[in-house]
Parts: C-alpha cells; sequence; structure tokens
C-alpha cells in the first residue's frame, strides 16, 4: 500500500527551485524493510528550499552548496532522516516506517489527495482485496459489515437482487437517500428501476451491480456532507468513491493477473415448517385449502382426491417448501493486464459473473471489458482516460402476495406434492390445487421478467502544470445505459389471465465536466504554513427515457413477442431531462503536521428549478488538530492523537418538472377492476385525460441539509490499538416533496418545500493487533454504529405521510412527525391503558385491530460488524461477525404461514385448547385475564393475518456474515514458474445466523433499494454462499 | 509562460461568465412528458368513466353485499357481508374516482378556457358533477363540497353538511345540488360550439337533448332522496320536473356509461365479477334469489346463472365451507353486461317509473301528469326493468296477467311503498349504491339482519366511515363518525 502512496504523492509534491549551484549529489532511496526502491520521497537540502523528489526507482539527483549540507529525506509515513553530505558525491539512504505517524493518503471529493490526518472529517477506507473473492455478486452486499455510519440491506438472495444503502440515516422524505456513486471520478448512476408495481415485480438490481467486486482496488466513503459538498447537490447522502484496478503501479512492468471462483448458494433461513397435519381446515381435508389445518397425519385419512380427481396418499410432504429453492451456482472469471509507470501506463480489465439463481430459471450474468491509459506528453500536458463496457443480464420471476410463484410458496400445504406431479397439462396450463392461482413451478416457468442492460462509461482527464504551483486540470465523465426488459406473463397467468407482454426500454445518461484550478504554495506568508486552492466548474446534464408498449389477450402459446397481443394498453414514454453549472471552490491551510482548516463553497444553478430560486450557495468548514503532532507526545502508550471537527450546508435542487400541473391519459381502479384510456368502446378508440394528481410548485426552493460532526482518533500502544470515536448531526429542511392533501381538493399531493428531519449518530471503528507470536498475526477491526433519525415536522396538520412509492392499503411505510422515517403505519392490537391486548369475550378473540397506529418501526438500534483476521506466512482466515440490533420486520411470509398451520410452532398441541394472550374488559374499568379457550386454529388465525401487527417481528440478527480462508503459494515455490503470485481461497457468505425473536432470516426486503424498508412482501428468501477461488499474477 | 498566464486567467474567469450566462442552457423544465392543457373532448369521457366507477366498483360491492344482492364469500365482501366497514374501506373511491377522479374532472371542463364556446360540455359537467356528489354525500353524509375541488386554493377545505348540500346555503356560499344541476341544464340549452361526439361521450354518443333528461331525472331523484326530510322542498322540485316534461321516458334514453370489451377497456362490475383474482370473493345471495323466487319473477334465470341448473347461493353471513366455485350462482351477462361492456346503468327508466310513482304515493302535492297514477307508474317500471333484462313484451305481458297481486299497488301507503321499492331493488339489480339509499330512505325491502352480523351495532350501516386518509390529513375530518350514524336525510 504504501507504495501506491509514495507513487500517488511523487506527483502532488512540489518545490521550489532556483539556488546557488555548486555541485550535485545523487543517491536512492530504499524502504528499510524489503530494500525496494521509494519513489516520490522529498528530498531537501535542510535550511534551503532547495530539493527534489525521488523518481520511480527511488533515485534523486539534487545540487547541494560545495562544502557539508544535510538532506532531510521525509515522506508521510515514513521516519524522517537528517543526513550530512559531507564530501560524498552519493548519498543512499534506508527509509523505516514511522508508526507514530499513522498517516495515510486518501481520496476525497473530486478526487483529491489528502493526508489522512488534514481531514475535519470521518472518511473510511476499504481496501479492493477486502471486497474481492467473498462469494457474492454484489458490490454493496460485500461491504456489509464493514463500515461505521453506513447501513446496508440486501432486498434478498435473489439472483442480482438489489441492495439498499443508507449513510448516517436518510435526509430526504421522498427523494433517493442512496449515497452517490463516484467510479473513478465518473459519477455513476446506482438507480433501481422497478418497471412494475413494486409489491408484485421482480427484484430489479441497483446499476452499482454492473460492477464486479473484483474489480475494484479502493473504495472510499464519504460519510457527511462535509467531506462531500465539491461533489454537489447530491452530496447530503454521502458519496462512495470507488477507484478500479488500472495500471501505472508497477514501475513499468506488465502484470497480468487472474482470477477466478465458483460458488455455490442454497436458501437459507426458511422457517421451520411442520410435518404433522396436512391440507384443510377444522380438522376436515379440503383439497383446495391454502390451509394445512387438516387431520393428522397416520390417522384414519391415508388417501385423498386432488382437485384434478387424482387419488393421491394423504401424508407430510418435509421437503415441499424447501426443495422449491435449488441449488444457486456462481462463477466468477476475470482478467486484469496492467503496464506502465506513472508518466504512460494502459489497463485491460475483462470480467464475466454467471448466475443460476436459487429460484428455478432466474439468473443473472455480467460481462465486462475495460481499457484506460494515461500518457504524459513531452510539453507537460497530462492525459489519462478510461471506457468500460458492460453487458448485465437478469432473468427474474414476478414476485409478490398472490398471483406468484412467491406468493404461494407460503400457501404449499404441507400434504401437498409440489414437486412429485406434474404442474402443467398438455395445454400449458397450471395443474394446482386452486384455480385462480398457478403452480409455483409453473409461475417461474411462465411469469418472468428479464433485463439486459448495455452500459457504457468512461472518463477523460487532461491535466497540466502552468507553474509548479498551477496546475489546470478538465474531466469529461459520462455513463449511459440502456435497459431493455421483457415481462411475459403467459396465457392462464393469475395476474394476467389472458397473458400479458410487456416491453420496457429504459435509456438513463449523465454527463459531467469538471474544470479544476488549483493552486498551492508551501510556506504560504510564514514559515509552516502551507496553502492550496481549488476553484472548480460543474456542468451536468441527466436525460432518461423510459418507454413502453405492453400487449394483452395473448393468442399463441409461448411466442413472447408483443404482436401476440389482441389488446395494447398502457404504452407510455416518460423523458426527462435536467441541467445544472455549479462553481466550486476549496481552500486548504496546513500549519506544520498538526493544524488543518479547509473551506469549500459552491453555488449551483439548477433548471430543475423556478428561475427565481434556481441559483444557491453552500458552504462548509472543517478543521483537525494532531496534538501528538503539536506537542511532541513521545510515548509508548500515546502514539498518536487527532481531533477534528466540522460543518457544512448542502443544497438540493428539485427533480424534474415539478414545477408544473399537467393532465395525464385517464384510468381507473386497482388490481381488482381497472380501465386505462384510450378506451377501446363499441370499436370506437376513446381517448381521455384527467388532472394528474399532484399539483405543481412554481415557488420551490432548493431543500438544505445542514451537518456538523466532530470525532477523535488515538493510536495506542505504538498504534497496536487504534480508536476513532465520532459523533454527527444533521437537519435536513425545505424538503421538497409531494405532500399528501385532502384529496377534496380534487389532488392526492401538492409539491413544496416542507419540513424538517433529523439524524443523529455515534460511529466507533477500533482495529488492534491482538496478537503477534512470530509469523502468527491476530488482527481484529471493528466498527459499531448507532444513528437515530426523527421527523421533526411535515407539515401544519399533517401529522404522518406514506412514503412515495407502492403499499398496500392499510399498512404504510411512513414519515410521521416525532417517529423514525420509514415507521409502519398499520392495523394494531387494541390495548387498554395499561398495553393489554383487550379480548373478545364474545369469541375469544381479540377485539377488531386500531388502524393507523404505528405498528414497526424497521430502523436498527445499532449495528456492528467485527473482522477478526489470522495470519501465518502465506495463509490468512478473515471472519466477519456483524450484529443487527433491533429494528422490525413486516412479513407476509412468516405471518401467513403461521396463520395458515404451516409453522412447526402451529403442530405443537394442535389438539389443545389455547388462550390468547388478554384481558377482557368488564365494562367498569377493570379488566380480568382472558380466560376463553379456542382451538388452535382460531388462535393463530386470532393473532393477525397480513394487514395486522401480528406480521411484525423483531429482526435483531448476529451473524456470521463472511468467512474467507487464503493461501498464497511461498515465492520460493514459485521460482522457475512464470507466476509472480498464486493465492487459492475458500469463501462463504451467511454462514450462520441467530434471529432470537423471528422464524426465519430477517435480512429481508422484499423492495430492495428505496426509501420503503423492513417488508418481506412474498419476496426470495436470502441464501448461505460458499466456495473457492483462485487468483494468479504472471 | 505568458502566453499560458492569459490563458490561466482566462480559464478562471470562464466558469463564472458560464454560470451566470447560462439561462437558455438550462431552460429544459418544460415537461415532454405531459400537457398543461388538453381540450374538454378528452375530459369529458374520462369524467363520465369516473363516475361509473364510483357507482359500479367497491362502493357497489359493498351496498350490494350489504344488500342482500351478493353474497360475500372472502374478502372485502365477506367483511362487509357481516356489516364490518371502517376508514380503510373506499379509498380509492374517494381519492381517485370521486374526488380525484371524475369531479376534478368535471370542474377542468367547467373551468376550462374552452368553456364559453363549449357550454353543452359544461352542462354535462355541470349535471354530472351533481350526481357524482350526491354519491360523496348519500355515502359519508357531511363532505367537502363549496370548498372542495379548488387545488392548491384550499388543501384542507371544510365539510359542508348534507343538509346544505342538497338545499344550497347562501350565508356560507353553497350552491345547492338542484342548483347545479338547473345550471347545468341551461347550460346544454345555450348555442356551443364546441360539442360532444361519439368519441368523447361515452353516454349518449353527442346527443345533448338526452343530456338535458338526463338532468330533469337526477333531479328527480335528489328530491326523492330527501323526501322525508323535506316533503315541501321535494314536491316543489319534482313538480318543476314534470312541468318541464323533459325526463328519461324510455330504456334507450338510460343514463348508463358504456365500456368495452377488452381488457383496460371493460366495466368494473365485469372485471370482478369474471375475471379479477377476486372474483370467488363474490356470488349471489339466498335471499335475492329467494325474493325472486316468491314473486316468480322472470328476470331471475337472467340475472343469476345457475353452473349447475339450479341456484347455488348462501344466505349473508353464512360462515360455513362454502360450494366448489364452478358451481355457484353469480351475476349473469344481463348484469355485467357481455365481455364487459356494460353499460353501467346510473340511472334508468324503470327508476323514473318507480320514483314517480313513489312521489305521487308519498307526496301528497305532486301533481302527476295526465293519466298517470302511482299504478300506472309502477306498471311500467315493472314492463320497462323486464323489457331492459330482455323478457320478450310477451312473456312481460303473460307475467303482469299471471301476477296481478305483484303487479298492482295494494293495501297502506307504506304497503304500497314496500312494494315500490322491492320493484325498484330488483329493477336496480347492479346498482347496490341506489338500493342501499332507498333502504336507508324507506326501509324496503325489509330484509332480516344477516347472520353472524357484527358492524357496530349488528345492523346495516347507515353511511361509510371517513377513508383514514382523508382523515390524516385534514383536519376537519374530526371527530370520527361510525357507520352506524344516520345521514341526515335518513329519518327513519
Amino acid at each position: 500500500m504504501r507504495r501506491v502512496l509514495l507513487l500517488l504523492t511523487a506527483s502532488l509534491v512540489l518545490v521550489s527551485s532556483a539556488f546557488a549551484q555548486e555541485r550535485t549529489v545523487t543517491g536512492k532511496v530504499t524502504s528499510a524493510e524489503d530494500g525496494s526502491a521509494l519513489p516520490g520521497v522529498n528530498v531537501v537540502l535542510k535550511g534551503t528550499t532547495s530539493g527534489t523528489v525521488t523518481d520511480v526507482d527511488g533515485n534523486y539527483r539534487i545540487s547541494v552548496p560545495a562544502d557539508g549540507g544535510t538532506l532531510v529525506f521525509s515522506f508521510i509515513g515514513l521516519t524522517t532522516s537528517e543526513i550530512g553530505i559531507g564530501s560524498r558525491a552519493t548519498v543512499d539512504v534506508q527509509m523505516a516506517s514511522d508508526i507514530t505517524q499513522l498517516s495515510e493518503i486518501v481520496v476525497t471529493a473530486q478526487g483529491l489527495e489528502r493526508d489522512e490526518r488534514s481531514l475535519g472529517y470521518s472518511l473510511q477506507s476499504v481496501k479492493g482485496k477486502d471486497l474481492a473473492q467473498r462469494s457474492e455478486t454484489g458490490l454493496l452486499n460485500t461491504l456489509q459489515g464493514k463500515l461505521s455510519g453506513v447501513n446496508i440491506t440486501g432486498a434478498s438472495g435473489g439472483a442480482g437482487a438489489s441492495t439498499n444503502i443508507n449513510i448516517r440515516g436518510v435526509t430526504s422524505f421522498g427523494n433517493n437517500n442512496q449515497p452517490l456513486i463516484v467510479v473513478d471520478g465518473i459519477i455513476f448512476d446506482n438507480s433501481t428501476t422497478n418497471t412494475n408495481n413494486s409489491l408484485f415485480g421482480t427484484q430489479p438490481s441497483n446499476r452499482l451491480n454492473d460492477i464486479s467486486p473484483e474489480n475494484i482496488e479502493s473504495l472510499n466513503v464519504l460519510k457527511g456532507p462535509a467531506a462531500a459538498a465539491l461533489y454537489g447537490s447530491r452530496a447530503a447522502n454521502g458519496v462512495i468513491v470507488i477507484t478500479t484496478k488500472k495500471g501505472g503501479t508497477t514501475s513499468g512492468k506488465t502484470e497480468v493477473t487472474i482470477t477466478s471462483s465458483v460458488n455455490w448458494q442454497n436458501a437459507f433461513g426458511l422457517p421451520e415448517l411442520q410435518n404433522q397435519y396436512g391440507q384443510g381446515l377444522n380438522n376436515d381435508f379440503n383439497n383446495q385449502s391454502t390451509n394445512s389445518w387438516g387431520p393428522a397425519f397416520g390417522g384414519a385419512l391415508t388417501e385423498v382426491t386432488t382437485l384434478q380427481g387424482d387419488v393421491v396418499p394423504y401424508r407430510a410432504f418435509e421437503d415441499n417448501v424447501s426443495g422449491f429453492f435449488q441449488t444457486g451456482r456462481i462463477i466468477q472469471n476475470g482478467v486484469n493486464i496492467a503496464s506502465g509507470d506513472k508518466d504512460k501506463n494502459m489497463n485491460l480489465s475483462i470480467s464475466s459473473t454467471f448466475q443460476d439463481g436459487i429460484i428455478p430459471l432466474t439468473d443473472f450474468s455480467r460481462n465486462s471489458v475495460q481499457f484506460g491509459g494515461g500518457t504524459k506528453l513531452k510539453n507537460g500536458l497530462k492525459f489519462n482516460s478510461s471506457l468500460t463496457y458492460v453487458q448485465t443480464k437478469q432473468g427474474g420471476v414476478t414476485q409478490g402476495n398472490g398471483g406468484s410463484a412467491l406468493g404461494q410458496i407460503t400457501r404449499i400445504p404441507r400434504s401437498y406434492d409440489l414437486l412429485g406431479r406434474p404442474f402443467e397439462n398438455a395445454t400449458g396450463r397450471s395443474i394446482y390445487y386452486s384455480t385462480t392461482q398457478n403452480h409455483p413451478l409453473w409461475s417461474t416457468k411462465y411469469e418472468q421478467l428479464n433485463t439486459q442492460v448495455d452500459r457504457v462509461f468512461g472518463f477523460m482527464t487532461l491535466a497540466y502544470d502552468i507553474k509548479p504551483w498551477l496546475n489546470v486540470s478538465y474531466r469529461a465523465t459520462a455513463d449511459t445505459y440502456i435497459d431493455r426488459r421483457q415481462l411475459s406473463l403467459a396465457i392462464g397467468s393469475a395476474r394476467a389471465p389472458t397473458g400479458q407482454i410487456q416491453e420496457n426500454l429504459i435509456y438513463n445518461s449523465e454527463l459531467n465536466g469538471d474544470l479544476m484550478i488549483t493552486a498551492s504554495k508551501d510556506n504560504f506568508f510564514v514559515e509552516g504554513l502551507s496553502a492550496s486552492v481549488l476553484v472548480g466548474q460543474n456542468v451536468n446534464q441527466r436525460s432518461s427515457q423510459n418507454v413502453g408498449a405492453d400487449a394483452t389477450t395473448l393468442t399463441i402459446p409461448g411466442f413472447q413477442n408483443i404482436s401476440n397481443g389482441s389488446v395494447f394498453t398502457g404504452t407510455f414514454d416518460s423523458k426527462s431531462k435536467r441541467r445544472l453549472v455549479g462553481l466550486y471552490t476549496d481552500i486548504n491551510f496546513g500549519y506544520k503536521d498538526y493544524l488543518y482548516l479547509e473551506l469549500q463553497g459552491r453555488v449551483d444553478k439548477s433548471s430543475t428549478l423556478p428561475e427565481a430560486n434556481n441559483t444557491f450557495f453552500y458552504p462548509s468548514v472543517s478543521a483537525s488538530f494532531v496534538p501528538t503532532a503539536a506537542f511532541d507526545i513521545e510515548s509508548n502508550i500515546l502514539s498518536y492523537a487527532k481531533v477534528r471537527a466540522s460543518w457544512a450546508k448542502v443544497g438540493n435542487d428539485a427533480n424534474p418538472y415539478l414545477t408544473g400541473t399537467f393532465f395525464v391519459p385517464a384510468g381507473f381502479g386497482n388490481n381488482v377492476a381497472s380501465v386505462t384510456f384510450p378506451l377501446s368502446v363499441g370499436g370506437v378508440s376513446v381517448p381521455g385525460f384527467q388532472p394528474s394528481s399532484r399539483i405543481g410548485s412554481r415557488l420551490l426552493t432548493p431543500e438544505f441539509t445542514t451537518a456538523w460532526e466532530i470525532g477523535g482518533n488515538v493510536g495506542l500502544f505504538q498504534n497496536k490499538l487504534s480508536v476513532d470515536v465520532g459523533y454527527f448531526s444533521s437537519s435536513s429542511t425545505d424538503q421538497i416533496l409531494n405532500v399528501a392533501i385532502s384529496n377534496a381538493s380534487g389532488f392526492d399531493t401538492q409539491t413544496a418545500n416542507v419540513g424538517e428531519m433529523t439524524n443523529k449518530g455515534w460511529e466507533v471503528e477500533v482495529s488492534a493487533n491482538i496478537l503477534k507470536i512470530g509469523d502468527f498475526q491476530w488482527d481484529i477491526s471493528g466498527n459499531w454504529t448507532r444513528i437515530r433519525n426523527e421527523v421533526v415536522e411535515i407539515i401544519d396538520g399533517v401529522e404522518s405521510s406514506t412514503i412515495p412509492g407502492n403499499s398496500f392499503i392499510g399498512i404504510s411505510p411512513s414519515f410521521k412527525k416525532g417517529s423514525p422515517y420509514g415507521v409502519i403505519i398499520g392495523t394494531a392490537y387494541t390495548k387498554n391503558a395499561a398495553g393489554q391486548r383487550l379480548v373478545n369475550p364474545a369469541t375469544g378473540a381479540y377485539v377488531p385491530g386500531t388502524p393507523n397506529t404505528v405498528i414497526a418501526d424497521p430502523n436498527r438500534t445499532w449495528i456492528a460488524g467485527l473482522t477478526n483476521t489470522f495470519s501465518y506466512k502465506g495463509l490468512s482466515l478473515s471472519v466477519l461477525l456483524d450484529v443487527k440490533y433491533g429494528g422490525d420486520l413486516y412479513s407476509f411470509g412468516w405471518v401467513d404461514l403461521r396463520s395458515n398451520g404451516s409453522m412447526a410452532i402451529t403442530a405443537a398441541d394442535r389438539d389443545q385448547p389455547r388462550i390468547l394472550d388478554g384481558v377482557i374488559d368488564n365494562g367498569d374499568g377493570t379488566f380480568t385475564d382472558n380466560y376463553i379457550q379456542i382451538p388452535a386454529q382460531t388462535y393463530w388465525g386470532a393473532l393477525g393475518g397480513l394487514a395486522s401487527e401480528a406480521a411484525v417481528f423483531d429482526a435483531t440478527t448476529y451473524r456470521l456474515r463472511e468467512l474467507a480462508l487464503n493461501y498464497s503459494l511461498p515465492k520460493s515455490l514459485l521460482s522457475g514458474t512464470p507466476f509472480g503470485d498464486v493465492s487459492v481461497g475458500l469463501s462463504g457468505r451467511n454462514l450462520w445466523f441467530f434471529a432470537p425473536y423471528a422464524p426465519g432470516d430477517p435480512e429481508l426486503n422484499t423492495q430492495g433499494a428505496g426509501n420503503i424498508q423492513g417488508m418481506d412482501l412474498n419476496g426470495a428468501p436470502n441464501t448461505r454462499n460458499y466456495g473457492f477461488n483462485v487468483r494468479l499474477t504472471f | 509562460m505568458k502566453r499560458f498566464q492569459k490563458l490561466y486567467k482566462t480559464l478562471i474567469l470562464l466558469p463564472f461568465a458560464f454560470v451566470l450566462g447560462c439561462d437558455d442552457f438550462l431552460d429544459v423544465n418544460q415537461s415532454p412528458n405531459s400537457p398543461e392543457k388538453v381540450p374538454v373532448s378528452l375530459l369529458l369521457p374520462s369524467g363520465l368513466v369516473g363516475s361509473a366507477f364510483a357507482n359500479a366498483n367497491e362502493l357497489n360491492r359493498f351496498a350490494s353485499t350489504t344488500m342482500d344482492y351478493l353474497y360475500g364469500a372472502a374478502g372485502g365482501p365477506a367483511a362487509w357481508d357481516i356489516y364490518n366497514t371502517d376508514g380503510a374501506n373506499f379509498g380509492n373511491q374517494w381519492r381517485f374516482e370521486i374526488y380525484g377522479g371524475a369531479l376534478t374532472i368535471y370542474e377542468s371542463i367547467i373551468n376550462s378556457e374552452e368553456a364559453a364556446d363549449a357550454s353543452s360540455y359544461v352542462g354535462i359537467a355541470k349535471i354530472m358533477k351533481a350526481y357524482t356528489y350526491s354519491i360523496a354525500t348519500d355515502t359519508w353524509g357531511d363532505v367537502p363540497y363549496s370548498e372542495a375541488l379548488k387545488g392548491a386554493a384550499n388543501t384542507q377545505p371544510r365539510l359542508d353538511s348534507q343538509e346544505d348540500i342538497y338545499k344550497g346555503n347562501a350565508a356560507l356560499g353553497i350552491q345547492s345540488l338542484f342548483d347545479l344541476v338547473r345550471e347545468g341544464i341551461v347550460a346544454l340549452n345555450t348555442t356551443s360550439t364546441i360539442n360532444p361526439t361519439a368519441f368523447s361521450d361515452v353516454v349518449y354518443a353527442g346527443d345533448v337533448a338526452r343530456w338535458g333528461r338526463a338532468g330533469y331525472t337526477l333531479m328527480l331523484k335528489l328530491a326523492l332522496q330527501i323526501s322525508d326530510r323535506e316533503p315541501a322542498l321535494a314536491t316543489s322540485v319534482i313538480n318543476e320536473v314534470i312541468a318541464a316534461n323533459d325526463y328519461i321516458v324510455t330504456n334507450a334514453q338510460n343514463l348508463s356509461v358504456n365500456f368495452g370489451g377488452s381488457v383496460g377497456s371493460q366495466s368494473p362490475i365485469y372485471t370482478y365479477n369474471n375475471i379479477s383474482l377476486f372474483q370467488n370473493d363474490i356470488m349471489a345471495s339466498t335471499g335475492y334469489v329467494n325474493l325472486l323466487n316468491s314473486l316468480n319473477d322472470p328476470r331471475l334465470p337472467i340475472f343469476i346463472t345457475a353452473p349447475t341448473g339450479s341456484y347455488v347461493t348462501y344466505e349473508n353471513g353464512f360462515t360455513g365451507t362454502l360450494a366448489p366455485v364452478a358451481n355457484r350462482s353469480k351475476w349473469s351477462a344481463a348484469i355485467t353486461g357481455a365481455n364487459g361492456v356494460g353499460p353501467v346503468k346510473l340511472i334508468t327508466n324503470a327508476q323514473r317509473a318507480f320514483m314517480l310513482a313513489e312521489a305521487a304515493l308519498i307526496l301528497p302535492g305532486v301533481t302527476l301528469p295526465a293519466g298517470q297514477t302511482a299504478q300506472t307508474l309502477f306498471e311500467e317500471g315493472i314492463r320497462a326493468s323486464m323489457a331492459l333484462a330482455g323478457v320478450t313484451a310477451g312473456n312481460i305481458n303473460a307475467y303482469v296477467a299471471a301476477n296481478p297481486a305483484v303487479v298492482t299497488l295494494a293495501g297502506t301507503v307504506e304497503q304500497q311503498r314496500a312494494q315500490i321499492i322491492t320493484q325498484k331493488y330488483i329493477a336496480g339489480t347492479g346498482n347496490g349504491l341506489e338500493a342501499w339509499n332507498d333502504y336507508r330512505r324507506t326501509g324496503y325491502p325489509a330484509f332480516a339482519e344477516h347472520l353472524n352480523a357484527v358492524g357496530i351495532d349488528g345492523k346495516r350501516p347507515r353511511r361509510a366511515q371517513y377513508i383514514n386518509e382523508e382523515v390524516q390529513r385534514n383536519p376537519n375530518f374530526t371527530p370520527v363518525v361510525l357507520p352506524n350514524v344516520n345521514v341526515w336525510w335518513d329519518v327513519n
């Protein structure tokens, strides 16, 4: 790593020239540890400003006075050496690590490189090797448990399913809360586009899935607005800065790296089911029932007749649910060729991923090729560019309540032979126990959504040093993709009985141009004061289009073309274009190596706001102080200490077209009955429009997030133990939101600037070397995060509002004044003042529930991750445990399995009567403990169904998230072979979990990345992945 | 180097210049997706279909279950079958069919730039606005009216009392529904250069004269609805309607909304009953079949299917195991419309005849046209309904001849009223809201309460509870009014 740092810094170090030349000294600087050349080391003649830096081979040449003189060799992270020249013409130096310095160069906003100690805000880095070869195709999933202040939740174990990420809580009521992703300087789209209602569609990918975890060199997380403000309006959610593998770090050598892995995955964390009772109700067999409240097995009933009239044995089919899921397989291969030095380099990278999912006939694949390079021309102009093409395919099945494979899989009676009998007849229709629903295997075969994304992204930079202290550069980036989708529901599909073909073409493009002028000066007015100023300008354009056509009433079975339809509805075209011009500055002061101050400001002018309000300014200030350096503290206990503080404000513009009020093609109804204009009435096509449900606003102003953070970092025992503690607080105001208004106004929402939401949190990071005995080493690295979000204010008279998106009536993911964002408002058990559930004395069941009550809060109380790394010579074992403590999951699947008598718990003492927990109102202000006995079926049903508090489970989970065992072959073994490095490894994910309050794995989030969290609405289950990998370097 | 110095000075200044002078570059916020204006001809069909949804979608299933047309076998209808309804019900109806649907569309027509040249559209819009508001107030009681549909100008409109909505209240600036219809009729009679056509008028295909008849018949319906509460006002309005002599008098003049026979164009009754995932949640009720059997009514086999050859129905509130779905009796194509073409019948000729008959019976001041009596109108209503159902003229005559007790009003005023409302109930099969309105107003047909009834008090709901969303969004909607509280015109 240090080697990389050295090179990165080499280009930054600026030294004044001009001194009376008397003689020349040359030499080579090498590492005290391994003797390798150290490039980029500062070499200064003491007492002067005359100096140079070492080249890639560690060589330097400097002019010195005729007699004597002392050379000072310095580099961040290494102990500074002062060496008298005497009369020597050659001075070679070995430099050793400075363990007390604990300092690294890190990449911050807009690619700026900063000494870690100068940062007044929190920034966390993850190395590529900690993300690669982790039995996982999605980059965000590989970050789980490794970052503080960051909450990551996968939608499911479905192939290619999206992953939600929020940094330091959510800041916006209704807009995107995912962080900005920057890949090699390219603003990289990470949207998750649902072409279908997210309650019933597939689980599409978030577009960061277009990048393979294997291609990452490093990843930096800029958590707060102070760190991210230079990126402009989208920085309020934090920024993930990704650097992919590149050439130019190999000192002219060409290096070829091949990685390969194969992994398997299984559905994991399914609830335990009972095998004592079969299909039916009230102990009677019923061949159409979705329930398992039928007679016990092994009794009088030994044979039953199916709906199709077949006589079959009446017995448990223990694996009828778990056996539906198959063993998934992930094969990843990659070749990376890197060559050149820092002035001239190239890189070619090809990678491919193929995944067969755990649900039959689902898959995910990603193939990418990237080529990049850079050169420094003779006139000093530096040119860098890279271009990547990636094709990502995802094949998924429709999910969600009713009418889908996963909507049915929780409704398979225990005696139903799901896998052993045919699921379709000769005409391709489903054979199932229900006439209105389809066999899950039929659904996986005939209800598919296939997507193909073709994406190109790249950048080009030109840089020139006008003066040694003045640099100008221009960077142009582009990221564009087309996502083509086809939803195909065959004739007989429960949701589209006449069949349906839906074609979607989604185009997305973002262009950015950044002009940056940087001036910097050491010993600015005062000895030891360095200053740098950056002035930048950003021009941004984002455009998108979504065109679709929809055909129903298909005629030719199996012909999946839109021309197969007889009725065409829902043809649509939605375009958007937005532009923004920003101007930004960053002013940086450093005094010696212990006091730093950074000021930033940005003005944006956006196309999406009304002209009168479309220009807005936001500043930030941050500072850091390193007492150990300031006071020259030399101690074996306290090796390093730093305190930091920052304050920032970030402005954000609106989405396009929110200023106007429009008319839209009319439509009425929902999934029970609906029409969409144009209607075809008596052979005449009747077009119709209606006012859109939203009122636009010509008075919109930008929304702002204001945040501050403080923190400290100490290194103890020669930095064997490092602890970093931070606290942050942010407040988001004037949010641009489509506020729910009285429908009697004729509209459903009105766009307005409203409300306030705050996030406050603690972040702790610890790393330590626990043990070092000979070649054996045990290191730990841990993090702990606690975030408290509060909706402080929405708008006068509005207590709560539903989060924009798809939700079931009566189960509303909401933001409610005084509560954290994302609580689920639904029907709660009706309770007395003492909090006891009220039971109806006439029935022994609960009295009707209380609607409009907060019944679930998906926000975690705290989350933590702990990585243990054990290494011995070439062998290393890394074990990541994480904890997500608190927070609720609203699960359709579990409550369904419980109320329909499938879950194991429902078979316990089924023949015994039960009493619901609760009290009976005596009508005189007193309550009697419920004593009314009811049968097991009534009991489990009375707890509540899909739309009730019974569906809420505490999602606390302790998990063995990741395990990686790696062995690097000793160099001695490789001498004489073409290999420079060979390593093999085993890895596994989600190998074990413990969720004390949930019947299965609570890490489910059916609607995927987005603002609605904490709901399992009949989506795919989670998976356990494991496999092996190999990595070869030539 | 000098050259470069100049260059970098320019470069530093350039971005400032660009930021300040980029207005054209940033002028891209006009939506390419949606128009800010549309002609009235594109609004009318949406409004009419919206009103049809308000009448015939969820509210109809609720009212048809409550009123024993249907038995709720599962889901929402099963809850309504035991009178369970609360603020979680009918959100879509209030939000997207009534206020945010038909009403806001009619309002857009009335306020459009074209309005001055399109008075026929304005007339239709006002009549249908009054009709749609009557659904809202008859269902929920006091509702936003005079302050409603004003968009950003009033995002929390107050409630107007049902009394003020029907009668008007000048002091509060509330126009009566009658005056709204009268304005509509005046507008229909005003010269209009932009007129509806078959492409925009899915009721009368552009026949503006028929809209006038619909307007007067609507006034009759509104007046009769408040007749027990405000007999004098009802009498005067009904006499005004009779005097104008311009109301629906043939089945062809029915105010009924036409749908299409293909997916996405079909009537909601058909889609729910025949296509949707929830089609087996409803089936015919035993009470209904027994009633028609007791009257030897020839419409029974026309309205209700019998897949097994006999009627497989359940008594409302029944909770036992049900017959296989394929065997159950359901609404037939005569109610749902073949392939979903409907029509959704909002006001019919038969209904008009029964309304006039009842008015003559209970309102002494009502003067019927020469030659008409409550009895002639009662028989006219039965004949009109049977004819619409497809009973041949010969069979109608035969039925009338064979069942004099059914087609002849006899007994006390209340007994005769029961006869009229019962026949109106049969004629109105498929329009549950009107039956529920009549039941609450008159107590007929005198069905028993459902088995296992729960609700608030074990009796049929007297109104719908305000939807949760509206209560959440508009502070004028507190406190909660439960479904067992009578609306203003419900004096029984």
